[in-house]
């Protein structure tokens, strides 16, 4: 038998897609961020990917192996037309919150207002610093504001 | 030369028109106030080419020798353009029924077989009825065109009206070149199209829309009837074609009014289905033509513009009816029953016609009514069936496209110089400032009325002898007996489902009408006609042009043309009679486009008549119609005489008539309240138009617009209600889960994860079981 078909190793590759594939549908149902949940969708088609991948090894076919490199490509795609969505969205909305979106619910629904505020952290971000080298670049006032966008 | 050959010629007179009605369909609003351009060039084209198509059949039929009848050799010409429908064994009759000559064409005799193929060539033919009648189309068509530029000028839809007349001229030239029932069908529908859309010219006028479509209702009565009728035609005489058609095979096949057929003494059908045939004929022909009890839409149709109303309710379309009759003389000729019929209504309109008319106050509506009385004339004509009949009916038709054209561009001149005002009350003594309409409305009025030279005159009395023949036919000759008696023309009748029913009561009891104290009242009603007639033309004429000099407010002197939004605000001015301006010498004539015209038709209205009568030209060029060669038509024919004593009681019935128009109208205020006192409570009878209206109203507008009510709201709360109920479905199911569409994408996703989730769990549950 050929060690690579090996049943064992199928239930290793498929448990981590499955892990891969519930990781992104919680994410996808609790976090509200555009880009995150465009990530978690990412992390679902790959836990996909893993178990396909590992049945076509189990059974010595390459099929799955194929269609495997077409998703890849296929999400790559999509990846990019998602993103230019998600970056329309923020430009209309100046928000990545899905929420910002719910103006597309039933007329007579009413809106759904968060009532416990996730809270903060305000703790300032420390970003790790490099030795200063060369010229000293001009000072940006409008540097923070950006900052905060991101 | 080949390319001018006759079936080329004919082909052009109704292409011309048409295509000048599709030019100026496009190019309207390029051409603007030159729109009448390419319709005018289309019909003035198609006029001349009738005239030489007159001319060449003419030289055909040769020149008339004296007074005596002779036999005439039959003038024909077809030009079949293409096959429009072609399918053999249409019609397979069911067994058992009699397998007639009539019914079957020979070549399915020969073939010993029962089935008849159906064939609709588009074919035009050229005889002297034909050419008679495209010449009149086309010339009056022409004169009505130049005059209409006149008349129109200015209007916003000018283009569209010349598109219009354009198209009429092409429709009415192909309704009477048509050889063939079914394509004189679609062309009678095409006039009364033409007709309709030109009543409701003015369409933003609520009583030229709702005269539009009481016109094109009344028609379709009519219509319904040739329709019937030809369809009863096919299954009677297996074809539809008026001419003769020879197969591949070489066989010819007889079409009803074809030379083979004509040839036959026994070639129609007389009985029960010729006289049905007949009779839905002079129901179609009635409603066309404005008889009682079909008239009701004519004097309505005066809403129209005054050139359309003289082109086609006066000139025109209204002789489709005649036409019609005089094309299927053969087939009436079969049945005496129903053209005494057709004599009886012809006589009845025309007396009735001209009683309302001597009471209408509205210039136009006592030309309308005229023109039904003087229609009524021709049919009267026409039902004696005899030669003299047939040719004294469309000698009629052509001096009344004449005069009666004349008139109404006439009236159409004084009430475009009158400011829309028609009521002949609120205008008079018009001759000072309109000189030209006057003289020649003048004229039209004596030829109209019958006065000796004018034309008139000599076609009414070619209509008085041919009554006064049948009721009195010893005094003419023993020509009528035979034709009235009908002996040999009683063909076993056959009903159309295959019984073998003989001749049945419907056609005994109304052949049993035919009998000379019939046609002695209808002598009688015709000569009492001439003189109303001869009342009510002089009566207008007198209220409009003499007396002292009275123009409307409304009205425009020179220089004022082409203020046409005074053409349906007559009421508007109607309280202000009062101020009529007195005594105006200004000069209110109107333009030369609208004069020349008037001066033109004045010609033929004093000339024609006695042109024609004295040369016997027109009836011994239409004798040689093949139509009216059929034997049962043709015996009948007499010498062409000049009844003098008919003449003198023409002349004196007409002088009455004008002397009383004159005491009761010459020279004073036009109200007319002298009349109204004599005629007492008749004044109101005539007036109300013998309630028709009102009858119709009551009989059939009023129930069906109940029936139509209660249609109405079964179809609003039943149909509508069920329909509503079954909608209202979806929405109530809907709105149950309206509730979860939240707008937030998360409880989409988990909705969509809960429903893999069932569908999981529902295959493993089966798996497991």
């Amino acid at each position: 038998m050929n060690p690579t078909q090996s049943l064992p190793l199928l239930q290793n590759a498929l448990t981590v897609g499955a892990i891969l594939f519930s990781l992104g549908l919680v994410g996808i149902l609790t976090r509200r961020n555009l880009i995150v949940m465009f990530l978690a969708a990412e992390m679902m088609l790959q836990g996909i990917s893993v178990s396909l991948v590992a049945w076509s090894r189990y059974h010595g076919d390459w099929g799955g192996h194929v269609l495997v490199i077409f998703v890849l490509t296929v999400a790559a795609c999509e990846a990019a037309v998602a993103l230019v969505f998600v970056l329309q969205a923020f430009s209309r909305t100046g928000r990545l919150d899905a929420a910002a979106w719910q103006s597309l619910r039933e007329a007579n629904v009413a809106r759904t207002v968060d009532h416990e505020l996730p809270s903060i952290d305000t703790v300032p971000l420390r970003f790790p610093t490099l030795t200063p080298a060369g010229v000293l670049p001009p000072d940006d006032e409008n540097e923070p504001l950006q900052r905060e966008h991101v | 030369m080949q390319e001018f050959s006759p079936s080329t010629l004919l082909v052009l007179v109704p292409l011309l028109p048409l295509l000048g009605a599709i030019l100026t369909v496009l190019l309207g609003r390029t051409l603007g106030a030159k729109a009448h351009l390419p319709a005018m060039a289309g019909i003035a084209g198609a006029a001349i080419v009738a005239i030489a198509l007159l001319a060449a059949t003419a030289r055909d039929v040769g020149p008339a020798h004296g007074v005596h009848a002779e036999a005439v050799r039959p003038v024909e010409m077809i030009s079949t353009l293409w096959q429009w429908a072609s399918f053999d064994a249409a019609y397979t009759p069911p067994a058992g029924s009699p397998a007639t000559d009539a019914r079957l064409t020979p070549r399915e005799l020969a073939a010993g077989q029962d089935v008849r193929s159906f064939s609709l060539p588009v074919a035009l033919r050229l005889d002297p009825l034909t050419a008679t009648m495209l010449t009149i189309i086309t010339c009056v068509g022409l004169l009505v065109a130049i005059y209409s530029t006149g008349y129109m000028h200015g209007d916003p839809g000018y283009p569209r009206f010349f598109a219009l007349v354009a198209m009429f001229v092409f429709s009415m030239s192909m309704l009477v070149a048509a050889s063939n029932f079914l394509l004189v069908y679609v062309f009678w529908e095409a006039v009364g199209a033409c007709s309709y859309l030109l009543i409701g010219f003015w369409f933003t006028k609520p009583e030229a829309a709702r005269a539009a479509k009481k016109a094109f209702l009344v028609n379709r009565v009519g219509d319904f009837g040739l329709a019937i009728a030809v369809f009863l035609l096919w299954m009677t005489y297996g074809t539809l074609d008026f001419h003769d058609t020879i197969s591949s095979d070489g066989v010819i096949m007889p079409g009803i009014l074809g030379q083979t057929r004509l040839a036959d003494a026994a070639g129609y059908v007389g009985g029960a289905v010729g006289t049905a045939i007949c009779l839905l004929l002079l129901l179609a022909a009635c409603g066309k033509s404005a008889q009682l009890p079909l008239h009701v839409w004519l004097p309505d149709a005066m809403e129209g513009p005054t050139p359309a109303s003289a082109l086609i309710h006066a000139a025109t379309m209204v002789t489709a009816g005649i036409y019609l009759i005089t094309r299927s003389a053969p087939l009436f000729a079969a049945c005496p029953g129903a053209l005494t019929v057709v004599s009886i209504v012809g006589a009845t309109t025309a007396l009735v016609a001209a009683l309302i008319g001597t009471v209408q106050n509205d210039l136009k509506r006592v030309l309308a009514y005229s023109t039904i009385s003087q229609l009524g004339y021709m049919f009267a004509s026409l039902g004696t069936g005899t030669l003299l009949g047939f040719t004294a009916a469309i000698f009629h038709l052509l001096t009344h496209a004449c005069f009666k054209a004349l008139l109404f561009l006439g009236a159409g001149s004084v009430m475009h110089a009158m400011g829309g005002v028609i009521d002949m009350r609120r205008f008079g003594g018009l001759r000072r400032v309109m000189p030209i309409t006057a003289a020649t409305f003048l004229v039209g009025s004596a030829a109209l009325a019958g006065v000796a030279p004018f034309a008139g005159f000599f076609s009414k009395d070619e209509i008085l002898a041919a009554l006064h023949a049948k009721g009195w036919p010893a005094a003419h000759g023993d020509h009528h007996a035979t034709a009235t008696a009908g002996g040999p023309f009683h063909l076993a009748a056959f009903s159309s489902d295959g019984g073998h029913a003989a001749v049945t009561a419907p056609a005994v009891g109304l052949d049993a009408l035919d009998r000379p104290e019939t046609w002695q009242i209808l002598f009688w009603m015709s000569l009492v006609t001439a003189g109303l007639t001869a009342f009510y033309t002089f009566r207008a004429v007198f209220m409009t042009f003499t007396g002292p000099t009275r123009v409307p407010e409304g009205a425009h002197g020179h220089g004022g043309h082409g203020d046409h939004a005074g053409h349906g605000d007559h009421a508007d001015h109607a309280g202000h009679a009062g101020h009529d301006s007195h005594g105006s010498h200004e000069s209110y004539e109107s333009p030369s486009a609208m004069t020349w015209p008037l001066m033109i038709l004045a010609v033929p209205s004093a000339l024609v008549g006695w042109l024609l009568f004295s040369t016997n030209w027109l009836a011994h060029f239409l004798s040689a119609t093949p139509s009216l060669t059929a034997t049962a038509v043709a015996a009948t024919a007499t010498p062409h005489v000049f009844h003098m004593n008919l003449a003198i009681q023409g002349t004196l019935a007409a002088a009455i008539g004008i002397v009383i128009a004159a005491i009761g109208h010459l020279g004073r205020r036009s109200d007319g309240p002298q009349l109204e006192r004599f005629l007492g409570p008749l004044q109101t009878l005539f007036a109300n138009k013998f309630y028709f209206d009102q009858i119709y109203s009551a009989l059939i507008v009023r129930p069906l617009e109940a029936l139509a009510l209660v249609a109405a709201l079964f179809d609003r709360h039943v149909i509508d209600g069920t329909v509503d109920a079954i909608a209202g479905i979806p929405v109530a199911l809907g709105s149950l889960v309206r509730r979860s569409q939240s707008g937030l994408l998360q409880r989409y996703a988990l909705a969509g994860v809960m429903g893999v989730l069932a569908i999981v769990v529902l295959l493993a549950w089966q798996l497991r079981g």
